[in-house]
């Protein structure tokens, strides 16, 4: 990711974000025109499956989403940052993708009245798609310090429980779970920003006490575990997060903020025990849970077997997989799978739950694996910039966050694909929903910044202050 | 087969094409990107280079690649193991932060210099600079480009 | 970063392992996408319940299906919103075509060919290329073997009673006629306005019009049974046409003594007190001369020959078949009876055996054809937009060797033709023409009036139809099951057949 000969151009802004030095990112530059190329083309192929017209399906739509696309570009060239190139492009298709399905979609399936005009789902995830680059772009561009996420991680966790506990008790049900928080017209799942405030936490308290998780045991019997009084306050702040989500009957959440929480564990110590003894811990709550809870214990049956019941409980998962098989090696081209049957679509809730199973059945495997290859990327990024970054903080945020998006990802691509349970997390950067591309936007926003080469220096030695008195305190005893 | 089917067939293949010619893309981008940061191992950091050791431990014109977080001293603990009498068992740390190094002094008995002059707080170092942990001297230099 | 002290990992490492684990993972799920989107595709795709499936059905025209001589069966036609939905001729093939309805899924014909008249079957290589088309359904008409004429002749022969016929052409297997009685409507199945009511009164009725008993109603044979094992005594060598059991005259008064049970008989005192061989027995229907030959030919024998027959398996057909039994095969003896008296009673159609009246027409037909049983087929061609696929005769193996089906369909033109025979089998003969036959009373134990049977095959030179008809508890073989099947044949022959 080296950047070509940069001219320092210099121009004069005023100081607000300081000198303003352009520096071109020309790899950037041609993935987003590769971005912009296939969008156009996606538009034309699916004009072609609906109407029949050699033209773009929604010239406005697309000219205001790449517009979009190019104008973060362009921030980003101007704010001259040497941060990652190929997160924004990677976005963007993603994005783009997310429009081309929903402009597809029948459009009475979301619809948001402001004043005389109706938007529909297409205009609506337009507008989310445009603000949500804009967060990217601008976290991307203006965060320059860490010291606000590093350094207050306890009340970072404290608002984020906070916040969930607002949900339980003032949030609206939808469909058996409260999760969502209304303000006035625009509604929001608080759980999904959670997840987010919580990497922070982790991050905060496990780049700190790194050293000693790492070096200090707790014997139990012959295994050498990490030391627990040190866990404890990171354990409780998950269990309470879980336990809450768990109630909130939110699976999908509750699966995603164990498996980050144990991988980030394990990337900051390296110890397979944690892994070994957190997975056992999951199993058997899992165990449990199934035991408990009858709805916890359906979804495992409808995974097991779709097809005892392929008109009731199992309808969901067995249409989604009809839907991988209609569409097999290559689809059945945009806009013309999904056979109306009875008024409507075969797949229920296809755009928040099942965009994957939708895309699967119109681009066929050879797109599921483009766009499962799209995530990765973002993950690799991520992981990247953690593996790269200049201290431990920077470095398990980066992981913490690129896992958020990716094991999410995962979740939900598993669930259509009946490996998991289907739970109901969305399909970053593609599923309908304003809460979720925000939070991602936020995260990616996060991740450009943390991939500058050239930020602030991380802070003063007070961690190696305090770690030198604990290695004293240790060799005193 | 007519035409118009034959454009359909056309431009959805190339619109798969084009997911993965930008994968294609991107993929060379991550290589090319491996590639260098193998080619320079822990790229951000540096090395120390023993210049004068005369009790043989560490042995002169060894070089230590740094850790962001390294520790120098008589203890066996440290990253560095300075065996002198003169050194104390936790004597030094040298810090990467942001862009530069910074070498402290861990409270040791005869004190830790640079480049001759004894250091009281943190102390930024550069490449170039040595570090004198007892009789030990050391310099920092720049990350073998192997 | 190297690592200092001990099991310190450095940080970058660990994070090489989450990304490899997510790769793994990642993989894992392409991999799934592959399983359903490649191997899975073809069931998922095609399965009744998928909705590309459903939208198909109602507005991509299903293929006709056409008898012999290219009468329609099944059509198609629009309702008030422009849907289709299926009309049947008459109701006479209601169970062998079926019904195909979007509210009741589909049986019959219309279920076992569902994928090749919906269009959404063919050869893989054909499907291949067919996606590339601009209309990806190709639904095939289909040509069945059935003759529309006979078929209904065979209905109204069988009248208000419930039974089955089954008319077959023995060279090759051909099912010209395949009636059940009672039958139903199935075009107010399909009709989408008219559909609910029928099947509801349709599930009600208790004579069950639904099931196609010539091919899922299994029946106790009585004396048809006779010919099978004729053909596994002749078939095994156990005996011959010249066989006579010195013990059966006396028997006839008496009744044979097998195992402390008295196998009963006496109904063709005609015959005196001269042992009949093979041909006389069976012109005369002896149940002691056949309990003799079962009990000679052994258990064992007799269950191997009727499997050669098609017993103890569904019948390859293009319909599901219930299997024929002969016994229950619960007993330890040879073949699975329980004992020699369980062998004796089968051996003239009574005891556990249990008979399709397809399976029986294959009995005849078998015979017919010299020995050798042909697989039955109803569909004989399926006519797609890119040409027609011919289903050919198809022989499932040789039974008995042409000397014996000589004797035995000797043995069967005399059970109707014969002076003796006649009375049993009144109304079977064809005028002008050599027919040959055995007819079966089958009793039910005192549960009410026995099954009435007959099976056979003409002209008995060189066969060209063969055929069994049933008729439920409709008392003696002669009286009602014989003349049925006597005017179908002639039916056939007459025209041309």
């Amino acid at each position: 990711m080296t950047s070509a000969s940069s001219p320092a151009t210099r121009i004069e802004l005023p100081r607000i974000l300081g000198a303003i030095r352009p520096r071109a990112r020309w790899t950037e530059t041609s993935l987003i025109a590769i971005v912009a190329v296939a969008l156009v083309v996606g538009s034309v192929s699916l004009s072609l499956g609906v109407t029949g017209r050699l033209a773009p399906f929604d010239p406005r739509g697309l000219a205001i989403y790449v517009a979009a696309l190019v104008l973060a570009h362009v921030g980003q060239v101007l704010a001259g940052r040497r941060s990652d190139e190929i997160l924004l492009p990677v976005v963007g298709l993603l994005g783009g993708l997310s429009l081309l399905l929903m402009e597809r979609l029948p459009q009475d399936l979301v619809t948001l009245d402001i004043g005389e005009t109706q938007l529909g789902l297409g205009d609506v995830q337009l507008v989310w798609l445009v603000l949500a680059i804009a967060v990217a772009t601008i976290l991307g561009i203006t965060v320059r310090s860490d010291s606000w996420l590093r350094r207050y991680k306890y009340t970072w966790a404290a608002s984020g429980i906070a916040l969930l506990l607002l949900t339980f008790v003032f949030g609206s049900d939808v469909a058996g779970q409260r999760l969502t928080l209304r303000l006035g017209p625009i509604s929001g799942q608080p759980s999904e920003l959670l997840k987010v405030i919580l990497v922070v936490f982790l991050a905060g308290y496990l780049s700190e006490n790194r050293p000693l998780l790492i070096e200090q045991d707790t014997r139990l019997g012959p295994i050498r575990l990490p030391p627990l009084p040190y866990l404890a306050p990171m354990v409780a702040m998950w269990a309470i997060a879980l336990g809450i989500v768990v109630i909130q009957r939110d699976l999908g959440a509750a699966l995603l903020f164990f498996a980050v929480f144990l991988a980030l564990t394990y990337a900051a110590t390296g110890r397979l025990s944690l892994v070994a003894i957190g997975s056992v811990l999951f199993f058997a709550g899992s165990a449990l849970m199934a035991s408990l809870f009858d709805h916890v214990r359906d979804r495992v049956d409808i995974w097991l077997d779709p097809f005892a019941d392929p008109l009731g409980t199992g309808y969901q998962i067995v249409q989604s997989l009809h839907a991988f098989a209609r569409g097999g090696l290559l689809g059945t081209g945009l806009g013309e799978g999904l056979p109306i049957v009875g008024g409507r679509l075969p797949i229920p809730e296809v755009h928040t739950d099942f965009p994957l199973a939708a895309l699967g059945e119109e681009l066929g495997l050879v797109g599921v694996i483009a766009i499962l290859g799209l995530f990765f990327v973002v993950i690799e990024r991520g992981l990247r910039i953690g593996a790269s970054a200049a201290d431990d903080f920077r470095a398990i945020l980066a992981t913490g966050l690129a896992l958020v998006v990716g094991v999410q990802a995962f979740i939900i691509a598993a669930g259509n694909l009946k490996v998991l349970p289907l739970t109901g997390v969305t399909l970053p950067f593609i599923s309908y929903g304003g809460s979720s591309l925000l939070v991602n936007a936020i995260v990616v926003g996060l991740l450009l910044a943390l991939s500058d080469r050239g930020v602030e220096p991380p802070p003063p030695p007070t961690d190696v202050r305090r770690w030198r008195d604990r290695l004293r305190r240790r060799a005193a005893r | 087969m007519d035409g118009m089917l034959v454009v359909i067939w056309a431009v959805r293949l190339l619109f798969l094409a084009l997911l993965y010619i930008f994968l294609a893309r991107v993929v060379r981008s991550l290589l090319r990107d491996l590639r260098a940061a193998a080619r320079e191992p822990g790229a951000t950091l540096g090395r120390l280079l023993v210049i004068e050791s005369p009790g043989g431990d560490p042995e002169q014109g060894r070089s230590f690649d740094l850790d962001a977080i390294t520790t120098l001293g008589r203890d066996v603990n440290n990253a560095i193991v300075v065996e002198d009498p003169f050194a104390s068992a936790e004597h030094a740390v040298l810090t990467y932060r942001g862009r530069s190094w910074y070498v402290e002094d861990l409270g040791s008995t005869n004190g830790t210099y640079v480049n001759g002059r004894v250091v009281a707080t943190v102390s930024p170092l550069g490449f170039g600079d040595e570090v004198s942990i007892g009789q030990v001297r050391l310099r920092l230099e720049r990350a073998r480009l192997t | 970063m190297i690592a200092t002290s001990g099991r310190r990992r450095p940080l970058g490492r660990t994070i090489v392992h989450v990304a490899i684990v997510l790769a793994l993972s990642f993989g894992v799920l392409a991999g799934a996408g592959g399983y359903w989107a490649v191997l899975r595709s073809d069931e998922l795709a095609r399965s009744p319940y998928d909705p590309g499936v459903i939208a198909a059905s109602r507005t991509v025209p299903r293929g006709r299906i056409v008898d012999r001589h290219g009468t329609t069966l099944a059509r198609n036609e629009k309702d008030a919103n422009g849907e289709l939905y299926r009309v049947y001729r008459g109701t006479a093939a209601s169970q062998v075509v079926g019904y195909a309805s979007t509210r009741f899924g589909r049986a019959g014909l219309e279920l076992a060919y569902d994928a090749e008249l919906s269009g959404l079957a063919g050869d893989p290589f054909a499907d291949a290329l067919r996606k590339f088309g601009s209309n990806p359904y190709d639904p095939k008409d289909m040509q069945l073997a059935l003759s529309w004429d006979l078929q209904r002749a065979a209905i109204r022969a069988l009248g208000d009673r419930r039974g089955a016929v089954v008319m077959l052409d023995p060279r090759n297997g051909e099912v010209l006629a395949l009636a059940s009685t009672p039958v139903y409507d199935s075009s107010a199945i399909a009709n989408p306005a008219t559909s609910e009511a029928a099947f509801e009164v349709l599930r009600r009725d208790e004579d069950q019009p639904l099931l196609p008993r010539a091919t899922l109603g299994r029946y106790v044979p009585g004396s048809v049974f006779k010919i099978v094992t004729a053909i596994a005594g002749l078939g095994s060598g156990a005996i011959s046409s010249a066989t006579t059991y010195k013990e059966q005259p006396a028997a006839e008064k008496n009744g044979l003594l097998v195992q402390g049970f008295r196998v009963r008989d006496g109904h063709h005192p005609e015959t005196g007190n001269r042992p009949l061989d093979f041909v006389e027995a069976t012109e005369v229907s002896c149940n002691i001369w056949f309990a003799l030959t079962g009990l000679r030919t052994g258990g064992e024998e007799l269950v191997d020959y009727a499997g050669r027959l098609g017993f103890g398996a569904p019948i390859p057909f293009d319909l599901p078949t219930a299997a024929s039994q002969v016994t229950n095969g619960s007993g330890n003896a040879p073949g699975g009876f329980v004992d020699d008296v369980e062998l004796a009673n089968a051996a003239y159609g009574q005891g556990e055996t249990f008979v399709t009246p397809l399976q029986m027409a294959l009995v005849a037909s078998t015979v017919a054809n010299r020995g050798e049983l042909m697989r039955p087929r109803l569909v004989t061609a399926l006519i797609g937009r890119n040409g027609t696929r011919q289903i050919g005769a198809q022989s499932l193996r040789r039974v008995i060797d042409p000397a014996d089906a000589a004797a035995i369909s000797e043995a069967m033109t005399r059970a109707v033709e014969g002076d003796l025979g006649r009375r049993f089998t009144t109304g079977a003969k064809i005028p002008g023409i050599t027919t040959a036959g055995k007819s079966g009373t089958a009793e039910l134990g005192g549960r009410g009036e026995p099954h009435s049977w007959f099976i056979g095959f003409a002209p008995a030179e060189r066969p060209t139809i063969a055929i069994a008809v049933l008729v439920e508890q409709a008392g003696r073989g002669a009286e009602v099951a014989a003349p049925i099947a006597g005017d179908l044949m002639a039916q056939h022959l007459e025209s041309g057949g």
